[in-house]
């Protein structure tokens, strides 16, 4: 079965929440176009965490260099299907 | 979920912005052997770094080595030594390719022509008595002839036990000579005069400390928070020390669980080769280091430990505006 973006879009969230321990969020009620840098205050590393879970699970790869734009959810989300 | 703009008010918020896609990479260069003082309690030479690894003399192999660096995404080269100054092909060849901070004694002028904007830290350990006994001379008297009024220049105070008391003379004498200067405490392990920092001691420095920041603004850089951490050594209970260290060279970095660190940090030795244990020496304990920039980066890699209430938030900016300021990623 193909996976949606809305699909990718709330895993990555379950992922963040997950990895990050992040409180009194859901994946369903994480806004996917909240800014990750300037709201929930992630950082390269966090970021690097995270890219970790997502390439093992999509078996896709995420360059580095490409961290400055994953700034939302929803970013993420698109950069993950267009690889698949 | 605790956002940031949720914590922090119009003004914060945006010094936040202003600091939080920085990204600093950072990693120390051991830029040569060789030191014009030999300061009792020098780690490099108490350790016999200087030792370790033999310098790499060709110049061209120092280039090709920084693009390296370079490439691997270092956006900060730290120089120290070692007197760099000693080496001014080497700096030239860091400064025409990375953001460069300079940590020197101070006795050579950088030439000013050559390196119009280059951050130096000039190091200082206390009033002349001080100086004298622990580097053989005060230093104070040449640096700060030689950096007089220089926008790009400040003193990298190192406060020891006897200082307790003495400091607001000291912050005077450098804002006379028209610059800047941040603090840092003197490690205990260095085998100077055998001194050891008793608790007691350091809730006195701290508020000594605060109280310079407090009336001296203009010429301290520094936070009440950063006082707080590296007098205490804690942050939210946490115990600073090897388990928590962020400034360990990541290649070397076996710990497990890792925790929160600097990404991609390595001192190398002036071999081009060797990499040393961490910042600073490797015969440091790291159960009394006080390593300020260590402590620094501490507070900078946990970021989101901070994003809790406004003032634990406001307390992680001010603490990154200071790193910020003093490796000139932001103006003063
Ligand atoms: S000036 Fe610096 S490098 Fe030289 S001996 Fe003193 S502390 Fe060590
Ligand atoms: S000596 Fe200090 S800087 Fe080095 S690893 Fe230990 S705690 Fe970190």
């Amino acid at each position: 079965m193909t996976e949606t973006t809305a699909d990718i879009t709330i895993r990555i969230a379950e992922i963040m929440i997950n990895e990050l321990k992040l409180e009194d969020v859901t994946p369903e009620n994480f806004d996917p176009d909240m800014d990750l840098v300037d709201e929930v205050g992630i950082d390269s590393m966090d970021l690097a965490t995270v890219a970790l879970v997502v390439q093992d699970e999509y078996g896709i790869r995420i360059d580095e260099d490409d961290y400055p734009k994953l700034t939302t959810i929803r970013l993420i989300a698109q950069y993950v299907q267009e690889r698949m | 979920m605790k956002t940031v703009s949720s914590l922090l008010d119009k003004e914060w918020y945006k010094r936040y912005r202003a600091i939080s896609r920085l990204n600093i990479r950072s990693s120390i260069y051991d830029v040569t052997n060789r030191c014009n003082l030999r300061c009792r309690g020098c780690f490099f030479f108490s350790s016999s770094e200087d030792r370790v690894a033999k310098e790499e003399m060709d110049l061209q192999k120092w280039e090709a080595f920084i693009d390296r660096e370079k490439e691997r995404g270092v956006n900060l080269a730290i120089l120290i030594g070692g007197e760099p100054t000693l080496c001014l092909d080497r700096v030239e060849a860091f400064y025409r390719r990375l953001p460069t901070f300079c940590a020197t004694n101070g006795l050579i002028r950088l030439p000013r022509d050559r390196f119009p904007d280059l951050m130096v830290g000039i190091s200082l350990w206390g009033d002349e008595e001080d100086e004298r006994l622990l580097r053989g001379r005060d230093t104070f008297s040449i640096s700060s002839r030689n950096y007089e009024g220089d926008p790009h220049a400040y003193y990298l105070y190192t406060i020891t036990p006897r200082q307790i008391g003495k400091t607001e003379r000291i912050v005077r004498r450098i804002r006379d000579a028209g610059l800047k200067l941040h603090m840092q405490l003197l490690s205990n392990d260095e085998g100077v005069d055998q001194f050891f920092w008793t608790d007691e001691e350091l809730v006195g420095i701290r508020a000594e400390m605060d109280h310079m920041l407090d009336s001296y603004p203009e010429t301290v850089v520094s936070s009440r928070y950063y006082h707080q951490i590296i007098t205490t050594g804690k942050m939210f209970g946490r115990r600073f020390g090897w388990d928590e260290c962020p400034s360990v060279t990541e290649p070397l970095d076996r710990r497990d669980p890792r925790p929160r660190r600097l990404t991609g940090f390595i001192r190398w030795a002036s071999d081009l080769r060797t990499m040393h244990r961490c910042c600073t020496s490797e015969t440091r304990d790291c159960s009394t280091c006080k390593d300020g920039a260590a402590h620094m980066s501490w507070v900078m890699v946990n970021k989101r430990a901070h994003i809790r209430t406004e003032q634990d938030l406001k307390n992680w900016v001010e603490v990154y505006e200071m790193f910020a300021k003093l490796y000139r990623f932001i103006p003063w």
